[in-house]
């Protein structure tokens, strides 16, 4: 039985002018696993909690690269993420080859969140199933970005989508005035402790589920990226256990001090 | 006699001589500009150590006809580039509406991007080849003198078939025969550029300015000079 | 509403017998919710304004702009569902640039509402689509000086009046407002013998219009401001335009807002003709104003403004 007759397509209003479809899409947003979003004054990461469907399958890729200045995060239907990610390749690879700069991220996010509005109000399309955070660096510096299947997108300081991502907002908004000036370490450190938050009882952040996803301000010259690097499996090792000893330390009631060198 | 379908309904090639089937032709094959009509001719530009000194003169010829004498060959962008453009004057205009489409689509968000001389010479080079790769050229040289993303003085060049070229002096036109090699006594290479001053930039282009007055017979004593650098750009009459 | 579960308002494009498009009216509804957009129409130029509501404390402040500009003249901002304002505007950028390839020249404020109107309103007139869940304020200045036709490289002829009729006025300051109905109004002209007429061609729309949740209380503030005499400065109307948002949202006062201006002034105005953000400090200026006026409001008595109450 429907829960009532004005769901059946987004074409159809509400009495009350909601769109149950586009509603129930959110819904498949939060089926997803969880990812966390957070950007500083020089650097943005996406950390990501994979699923593996089985024992013995591999995990959900969470994070894609898309160009060497920015990635997403997805949560919810990975297909329709990769029809996201690979407009947004060609539309990145089209800014670099008709004007030869690395595309504006706010201009990339209108881009797909108008083409997933289109899906929001013709009859015979869905709209997308999936939330991506949108993270990287251009010329006016660090963004992250939201993406929701209504088509909106919103600018962020910090984000978290999926799964009882509640928990991962909670430490996010109270951890809020710490993320500008975080150095790259910390703010991988604050993704890893905030998706940490909403796992369940029974879980806990191994090399083989964690991803996290960096860009940045290089260091050296004023405008030079830190090229978008995806750390996976081993490679998320050293970041884990950083983030976990500070946590340690800070739960041992010493104010978290140094945090542990962690060379990329 | 032939009964294949392709003969049917037509004169016997036994009897009349082989069919041309040329005549059948209703169109004639589609042509696409093959020769500038109202023209501008040179355009010069010398980097010097913050900027770039760029002029045009100001007339539209019609053949060997002085047709137009007010007509400004220099396109300010945004304040960080100014294009001179050269060739076919109803496709500099083209250009020019292209590139205001373009200014009022950056434009659009206040979030601080904008185009610099060197994304702008990377678009418009793209233009240019597409149209000439469809047969169909925008009959222009353009020079694109400005700032590029280090803001550091940009000067290139691209023409009708989506050529490029970059060097611390360029001349578009008869200026590429009788500018250009005084102009390379200031700068005949990058690493000379530091050491041009502004006034010595302005003073060479004016220099062949007056020269391709005297030689090119298609040029006009007033010109439109421009020097951009880090402080902005601005266009003179001169 | 007595007509719901009948079955006429379950497609869109569907008349009930009572002559009525249910779809329309709901879409109406998701706009009655959206932030309370304001536009005045100054007698220099156009003051549009937003309350966008802090959803979260995780949004970057001063960031996701609800005002977008259209060309260079014009602006536009709406109330409802955020993706549909996005596509209204994307249309509207649209109609904007296709008229400079066919007239090369920017497109009159009019002309683009009537445009506008007309594209919203074919989104009522089939079941394939939904209407749009926006009311969109259109808000522009049409120049009034001599703008010349785009790609222009020369000056002309340097004498006679080149076909021009001298001292002929035109341009001005122009505000729509234009509803998921698709209809929009235009300002009616009281001739000398006193028969209305409606003359698109000189229409300038609203003096002040007002939409979203607040828009109630909006109205009735902006009909104290005689809009209609036409001495309001832009300047004057920016603070007006701050205090009304700030007005607006005292009825959903728990909640954080943001406010966000943008303005429009004539060519030897502040923004020479052109839509912009309106400058930081004259923004903090006119809140700290609205501030004021609510405080004294509340000082005088505490009583809302007589007679106009929230429906719903």
């Amino acid at each position: 039985m429907f829960r009532n007759n004005y769901d059946n397509d987004s074409v159809t209003f509400s009495p009350q002018g909601r769109i149950f479809q586009v509603e129930y899409a959110s819904e498949a947003v939060k089926q997803g696993s969880v990812v966390v979003g957070i950007v500083s004054k020089t650097h943005t990461v996406l950390v990501a909690l994979k699923r593996n469907a089985e024992e013995l399958s591999s995990y959900q890729k969470k994070v894609i690269g898309i160009d060497e200045h920015f990635g997403i995060a997805l949560a919810g239907l990975a297909s329709d993420a990769r029809v996201l990610s690979n407009f947004m390749k060609q539309q990145a690879l089209a800014s670099k080859m008709t004007y030869g700069r690395p595309i504006p991220l706010e201009r990339i996010v209108t881009q797909i969140g108008d083409r997933a509005q289109t899906s929001t109000q013709v009859y015979g399309k869905r709209p997308y199933g999936v939330g991506l955070l949108i993270a990287g660096v251009d010329e006016t510096g660090p963004h992250l970005f939201e993406f929701q299947p209504s088509g909106m997108t919103q600018e962020m300081i910090a984000c978290a989508i999926g799964a009882r991502s509640q928990m991962a907002r909670t430490y996010l908004e109270r951890h809020l005035d710490e993320f500008a000036d975080a150095s790259r370490d910390e703010l991988i450190k604050h993704g890893l402790l905030a998706l940490k938050e909403s796992l369940s009882q029974d879980k806990e952040l191994t090399v083989d589920n964690a991803s996290v996803g960096v860009t940045g301000i290089a260091k050296d010259g004023k405008r030079k990226v830190e090229t978008f690097k995806l750390y996976d499996g081993s490679e998320v090792g050293p970041l884990l256990e950083a983030a976990l000893e500070s946590a340690e330390l800070a739960g041992g009631e010493a104010r978290e001090g140094e945090s542990m060198e962690v060379d990329s | 006699m032939n009964h294949l379908p392709q003969a049917w309904g037509r004169p016997r090639d036994d009897v009349y001589g082989p069919y041309d089937a040329s005549y059948l032709q209703s169109r004639l094959p589609q042509a696409h500009t093959q020769s500038p009509i109202v023209t501008g001719t040179s355009v010069l530009a010398v980097k010097f150590k913050d900027g770039v000194v760029i002029a045009a003169d100001n007339l539209a010829s019609y053949g060997s006809l002085a047709r137009f004498t007010d007509v400004k060959r220099l396109r300010p962008f945004n304040s960080k580039s100014i294009v001179g453009i050269g060739g076919d004057v109803s496709d500099m205009q083209y250009l020019d509406r292209l590139l205001n489409s373009l200014d009022v689509t950056e434009n659009y968000s206040s979030t601080g991007h904008s185009l610099n001389a060197k994304n702008l010479h990377t678009y418009l080079s793209k233009v240019m080849y597409k149209r000439r790769s469809d047969i169909n050229p925008l009959w222009n040289q353009m020079l694109v003198a400005g700032l590029d993303g280090n803001d550091e003085p940009f000067l290139s060049s691209v023409d009708l078939l989506g050529t490029t070229f970059s060097s611390p002096t360029l001349a578009t036109g008869f200026g590429a025969h009788l500018a250009q090699p005084l102009l390379r006594k200031v700068a005949d290479d990058e690493s000379k550029v530091a050491d041009v001053t502004r006034e010595r930039a302005v003073e060479a282009v004016k220099e062949c300015m007056k020269v391709l007055f005297y030689r090119d017979a298609r040029s006009l004593d007033r010109y439109s000079i421009a020097v951009v650098t880090k402080e902005g750009g601005g266009v003179e009459g001169g | 509403m007595t007509s719901i579960g009948t079955g006429y308002d379950l497609q869109n494009s569907v008349f009930s017998p009572d002559g009525r498009n249910f779809q329309v009216e709901y879409a109406v509804k998701a706009v009655e919710n959206g932030g309370t957009c304001v536009g005045i129409r100054c007698k220099d130029g156009v003051v549009l304004a937003v309350e966008k509501i802090i959803t979260s404390k995780l949004l970057k402040p001063g960031a996701n702009k609800k005002i977008a500009t259209v060309d260079r003249n014009v602006g536009i901002v709406s109330s409802g569902i955020i993706p549909d304002g996005r596509h209204f505007v994307s249309r509207a950028r649209d109609e904007a640039a296709s008229w400079r390839s066919t007239y090369k020249a920017p497109i009159p404020l009019a002309a683009l509402a009537g445009r506008l109107g007309g594209y919203v309103q074919a989104y009522t007139l089939y079941s394939s689509v939904r209407p749009f869940g926006v009311t969109a304020i259109v808000g522009g200045w049409d120049s009034e000086g001599e703008l010349g036709v785009d790609g222009q490289v020369g000056s002309g002829p340097s004498v006679g009046t080149g076909g021009k009729k001298p001292g002929a006025k035109a341009g001005g300051p122009a505000l729509y407002m234009i509803e998921p109905s698709g209809s929009y109004w235009v300002s009616l002209l009281i001739t000398r013998d006193g028969i209305h007429k409606t003359d698109k061609a000189h229409s300038k729309g609203y003096y002040g219009a007002a939409t979203g949740k607040g828009r109630q209380t909006a109205k009735s503030e902006l009909e104290k401001l005689d809009l209609a005499s036409g001495n309001l400065s832009l300047e004057a109307g920016v603070k007006e335009a701050a205090r009304i948002i700030y007005v607006a949202h005292e009825d959903s006062k728990d909640k954080e807002f943001e406010l966000e201006m943008s303005w429009i002034s004539s060519m030897d105005g502040p923004t020479k003709g052109r839509h912009q953000e309106v400058p930081k400090d004259m923004l903090e200026e006119a809140e700290k104003l609205a501030k004021k006026a609510l405080e004294g409001e509340d000082e005088e008595e505490t009583t809302a403004p007589e007679g106009e109450t929230m429906e719903e």
